[in-house]
């Protein structure tokens, strides 16, 4: 597509920039500075605040002719309006000439800072924002230094004004620029807070319940240019001049976002290094300059008093705590001896280096390396995942999405929100779900499947099966076969491992038969649960099926970063009979109370990483917090495999996260060329944010520290559909009365990285099943109901939901619970 | 040599210019600057609302504040804010008084002791308790349990704006 | 189907039928001036029931509600006098007009009589500067609007409206 471009004149600088670019934009790129409060660059303008005013003249043009009136010196004559204009609404027009810095536009600024000044509280030293604070710097730079107003006449309101749990608000501070209620609304579709009343009493209410009701809620603190709105988290917590910034990755979903960790030392917390608050760090191609709520506040395990502190050896069937050296030199003993009858199961909360030296250590032994995960087909998303170049924010008209059993907005927020901006640009999108979710409302088609038929659904969009489909499949189908560009994403609402892999394998069938494969935003993703689950599969751990019998027959098993024991009641069984149980993990778990032995490990936060993001991007984290700060004896995971293999007489790198990097780049192909140096690299990114112009983009970080890589893709042709299609189990109902059960993935689960943040309880999942109020009435369903799993029943709550589906049982995961069947 | 005796034999009547220090001690000048002292407001309150700009100020980085809320039922200062954490580095301390000029508040002053002495570094940071001045009389000591409403200004408010 | 629905359920449908079904959001002003005729004012789950028969957030029903002064959330008196007191209105006396309208009815500006008759509220432009003194008589589902007033010509108002009340108390 051909942008046409418009050339004008910013100040005497000739600037080129491309037509609807507003005034405000232009002279940024043309590295002028005109200041805005309302105006953001990825909000829609309002020009409410018109601390944007600038002069703009426009050359005159002869109507005859259609040509520019020149004047004596052959140059277009320029008429300037009678009055200042908005720079923020006013889109750039050929030959515009834009003064903002003559001596009306000067005054002009200075009043309407006066203006807003004339009943902003003056408590900068108290403010959070003060010291990073758009409003401060402004009045600094451009305002008056003293007022015309009268003091008395200032406006007294409430200060501390809780508009949820999370999210406070400052109503004196409030300068009604209408960022974050523009946010909600426009942006991620949450209108829970809105302004009330008009003129000076105008203010920030929510009447939703709970208050502020948003996952996006600490964006708009981020956005806010005053100190309106503060984190319950970070109130007073430190001035923002005081702590130090470190760069780091959330691992809590598939989307990897780029965020930053100021950590600050603290008496409270006896001297140590604390991280105080999390802040997005920008990236166009991830997050933007966006964070989830649960990205932003569930960091609070890291610093956690629960953290393991030392080595535990089982003696006398008791855990005790024990040295490094004893334990490894136990762990070296029974691999020995378990020799390939050796299984190891990582999680997806581990760092690429982690899983390598982990699975060398397996291949060595001969053993299986086995991925714990819900969800299977990442070795499909490897081969048909989006290449390099592709980026979600960059879809639009002819580009089609199709969201298959995800609940995007619970499962990979930000890929939600970016789907649905691409959406404002012109894609399509294709929701296929069996219960409605935050998505339909964009979709241009949307397929409601019954739980369990997920797979034929998909296959029924395949050209040889859409001749006899129904009508809103049919239609559907054409869209995504005559898309440009389709990116298909599946997650696991409703789906078992089996389900998913099969899913999965039909997907990436979609793709290649309708000839979506090998071009730039055209491919499979997967929601997964944890940041590094698609590293798992790209460094090859496979999920299995029948892992508890794998479990069970193991001489050794070794589980890093997952609780299986804790999630299922069958795996739990299974850890107990095996022969000898390793377990490295953050925290004392149902897992790792089953060990023979327990090695601490280190948070992301107190060491070197990187993480392979569900769209193959790998990305670097680096140390915020002191490495012998919060849990002196714990080890980064992948030393604690290098440890064991020196004495096994396998070599591997147990102290620099780079050099293993170096290793993997030279195993596997899709690694190639990569390394730490091509990880920290950047460009630069359009907004500007971050830079001492913090009116513009907000507080968000600007990225220093690498946008990451794509991974290169590995295998074409014939053999990307491999394996064959998958059978799936059937499973027998004990009961003719018996509900199915499904289980779903919410945002706010009860995992064990979670459950530290206190903040978040309220919004926790709760162990219940839901059920829709008519189903429950006919299957007698009360409060309390019994679960079936593999022949066994526990009691489990009812909870009645009106956005559940007829005739099933929905139950969330993360609860600790597990079932197929539910019985009154 | 004669001349010489007599300065001395002067000097023996005259009146000594040495004070007995410690017994005796010599008045200091109005701005001396000695050691740091955290004020009151007259009902108790602190008058230190940690804000931390005093450690901004700081050239010696000598001061570390951390702040959390006040709460009606738990007062320390008016406002939202107050000092949980205030310690002062007297070996780091250059005595310059920026921290002074930095107070919004007017809550942190220095004093007249000039009479610091340690005998370890970890006794020369002095904590909250030990730079807070004595409650004055007919005042509460702090933490104060306060009226709804009333305490709300932080920084206390500007009339006049030459002030 | 909430309360406002059984109430008014044709009222609602008709409100309903003036706009396209896509852009439902519409109805929101004629749906609150609904919730309002019947306590005379908006309580705050007429602003959730409107909110769930337009599917609306709550805070978006409830900031339409806040941002216009005919919109009242708070329980006042059953007629609220809104006198107009910008600067022409205030030329021609209205200041004073409101200060003896208060003194008369015994409130203070913003406030409602022992009796809960009458709110006495003081308001931006009516749009009536050279007839001002001008105020609005805000009740029972309507507004009136009384031009060239004085001090005597309103109490003679309230003092109708007063037996009206009185007598409607009576036939109850």
């Amino acid at each position: 597509m051909v942008v046409k471009m418009v050339s004008l004149t910013i100040d005497g600088r000739a600037v080129a920039v491309p037509a609807g670019t507003l005034v405000v934009d232009a002279a940024k790129k043309a590295g002028i500075d005109i200041p805005v409060f309302c105006y953001h660059p990825k909000l829609d303008p309002v020009g409410m605040c018109r601390q944007c005013l600038v002069e703009i003249g426009r050359p005159l043009i002869d109507r005859a002719t259609n040509q520019f009136i020149l004047d004596a010196d052959g140059k277009p004559k320029i008429s300037f309006g009678p009055k200042l204009e908005t720079a923020c609404t006013t889109p750039v027009s050929e030959g515009m000439v834009v003064v903002t810095d003559s001596d009306k536009v000067v005054a002009a600024r200075k009043d309407v800072l006066e203006f807003i000044l004339t009943s902003h509280p003056l408590d900068c030293p108290i403010c959070d924002k003060g010291g990073e604070c758009p409003l401060q710097n402004l009045t600094m730079r451009y305002g008056p230094p003293v007022s015309r107003f009268l003091f008395d006449e200032k406006m007294h309101l409430a200060k501390h004004v809780p508009l949820g749990e999370l999210i406070y608000l400052d109503r004196e501070r409030c300068i009604q620029c209408g960022r974050c209620v523009r946010f909600q609304s426009e942006l991620v579709d949450d209108p829970v807070i809105g302004f009330s009343q008009r003129g000076r009493a105008l203010q920030i209410v929510t009447f939703s319940n709970p208050g502020f009701d948003s996952i996006w809620s600490g964006n708009t603190t981020d956005i806010c240019p005053v100190g309106a709105l503060t984190t319950a988290d970070f109130r007073f917590g430190a001035r923002p001049w005081e702590m130090n910034a470190s760069a780091s990755i959330c691992n809590h979903c598939a989307v990897g976002c780029n965020l930053t960790y100021n950590v600050r030392r603290e008496a409270k917390a006896g001297g140590k290094t604390v991280i105080k608050r999390v802040m997005p760090r920008q990236n166009e191609m991830v997050n933007e300059i966006w964070l989830c709520d649960k990205g932003r506040l569930a960091y609070h395990y890291m610093e956690s008093d629960q953290r393991l502190e030392q080595p535990l050896v089982r003696k006398g069937g008791e855990l005790v705590p024990a040295g490094w050296d004893e334990a490894l030199n136990l762990v070296t003993e029974k691999l020995r001896s378990a020799g390939n009858r050796m299984v190891m199961l990582v999680g997806g909360r581990l760092s690429n280096e982690d899983l390598f030296n982990l699975g060398e250590l397996t291949e060595a032994q001969g053993g299986q390396k086995l991925l714990y995960s819900y969800m299977g087909g990442g070795d499909l998303v490897s081969r048909f995942a989006p290449p390099k170049g592709s980026n979600l924010g960059e879809l639009g008209a002819g580009s089609v999405v199709l969201v298959v059993a995800c609940d995007l907005h619970q499962e990979a927020p930000l890929w939600w929100l970016r789907l649905k901006q691409a959406v404002k640009r012109g894609a399509k999108l294709i929701v296929a779900s069996a219960r409605p979710t935050r998505l339909d409302k964009f979709a241009t088609h949307v397929v409601r499947y019954a739980y369990g038929e997920e797979t034929r659904t998909v296959a029924a969009f395949l050209p040889v099966n859409v001749a006899g489909a129904p009508q809103v499949i049919q239609s559907a189908a054409k869209t995504l076969t005559e898309a440009e560009d389709l990116i298909v994403i599946y997650g696991s609402d409703g789906l078992y491992l089996e389900e998913s892999t099969a899913l999965a394998r039909t997907c990436a069938e979609l793709l290649l038969k309708t000839n979506h494969t090998g071009k730039v935003n055209s491919g499979l993703l997967a929601a997964w649960q944890n940041g590094n689950l698609q590293g798992g599969w790209e460094l090859g751990f496979r999920t299995v099926p029948d892992l508890a019998e794998r479990l069970e027959k193991a001489a050794l098993v070794w589980v890093a970063a997952a609780d299986p024991a804790g999630d299922d009641p069958a795996l739990a069984k299974a850890v107990r009979r095996t022969g000898f149980l390793v377990v490295q993990e953050l925290f004392l778990t149902e897992t790792a109370r089953m060990a023979d032995v327990v090695f601490p490990v280190l948070v992301n936060a107190e060491r070197e990483g990187s993480y392979t993001s569900g769209e193959r991007r790998v990305q670097r984290f680096y140390p915020a917090l002191p490495p012998k700060g919060i849990v002196p004896e714990a080890r980064p995971d992948f030393a604690i495999p290098a440890l064991v293999g020196e004495k096994l007489g396998i070599e591997l790198e147990d102290h620099s996260a780079a050099l293993v990097m170096e290793h993997i780049a030279a195993k596997f192909a899709a690694f190639a060329g990569i390394n730490y140096q091509r990880l920290a690299e950047v460009a630069e990114q359009w907004p500007p944010v971050g830079g001492s112009d913090l009116y513009y983009g907000g507080t968000s970080y600007l990225n220093r520290q690498g946008l990451g890589v794509t991974l290169s893709d590995v295998l074409q042709g014939e053999s990307l559909l491999n394996p064959a299609p998958i059978q799936t189990t059937q499973r027998q109902k004990p009961s003719a009365d018996a509900l199915p059960v499904y289980p779903i993935q919410l945002l706010y689960d009860r995992g064990t990285t979670i459950l530290p943040s206190a903040l978040l309880h309220e919004r926790l999942v709760q162990p219940a099943v839901w059920v829709h109020p008519t189903t429950a009435a006919e299957h007698k369903l009360q409060s309390k109901a019994r679960l079936i799993y593999e022949g066994e029943a526990v009691e489990v709550a009812v909870l009645l939901s009106e956005q559940t589906p007829p005739k099933v049982a929905l139950l969330p995961r993360s609860v600790g619970l597990l079932g197929y069947w539910l019985e009154a | 040599m004669l001349e010489g005796l007599m300065t001395t034999l002067k000097s023996m009547f005259e009146k000594p210019v040495t004070i007995q220090y410690p017994e005796q001690k010599r008045p200091v000048r109005a701005r001396f600057k000695g050691r740091h002292v955290l004020k009151r407001y007259e009902n108790g309150l602190e008058k230190c609302i940690g804000c931390a700009l005093c450690a901004a100020a700081c050239p010696a980085d000598a001061i570390f504040v951390e702040s959390a809320e006040n709460t009606d039922e738990e007062r320390y200062s008016p406002g939202e804010r107050y000092a949980s954490t205030y310690e002062i580095n007297m070996l780091r301390c250059i005595f310059c008084g920026f921290c002074e000029d930095a107070c919004p508040t007017e809550a942190i002053v220095l004093g007249d002791n000039y009479e610091l002495s340690f005998t370890s570094r970890a006794e020369s940071i002095y904590t909250k308790d030990m730079l807070l001045e004595p409650v004055p009389p007919g005042g509460q000591p702090t933490p104060q349990r306060t009226p709804a409403g009333v305490f709300t200004r932080s920084v206390p408010e500007m009339k006049d704006p030459t002030d | 189907m909430n309360e406002l629905q059984r109430e008014y359920p044709e009222e609602i449908e008709r409100i309903l039928a003036k706009y396209p079904p896509e852009n439902k959001r519409s109805a929101v002003m004629p749906l609150l001036y609904l919730a309002q005729r019947r306590q005379g004012y908006i309580p705050p789950q007429a602003i959730q029931e409107i909110a769930q028969i337009l599917e609306l957030s709550t805070t978006e029903v409830a900031s339409v509600a806040g941002f216009y002064s005919l919109f009242h959330e708070q329980p006042e008196g059953r007629w609220r006098i809104q006198v107009c007191t910008d600067l022409p209105c205030a030329l021609r006396g209205a200041d004073e007009f409101l200060k003896r309208l208060c003194e008369a009815l015994g409130v203070a500006v913003g406030g409602t009589t022992a009796d809960g008759l009458f709110t006495v509220e003081e308001v931006k432009c009516l749009a009536a500067c050279h007839r001002a003194p001008v105020f609005q008589l805000q009740g029972d589902g309507e507004i009136k609007y009384y031009e060239s007033q004085s001090i005597d010509t309103v109490l003679a108002l309230v003092e109708e409206l007063r037996c009206k009340a009185e007598s409607k108390k009576e036939g109850a």
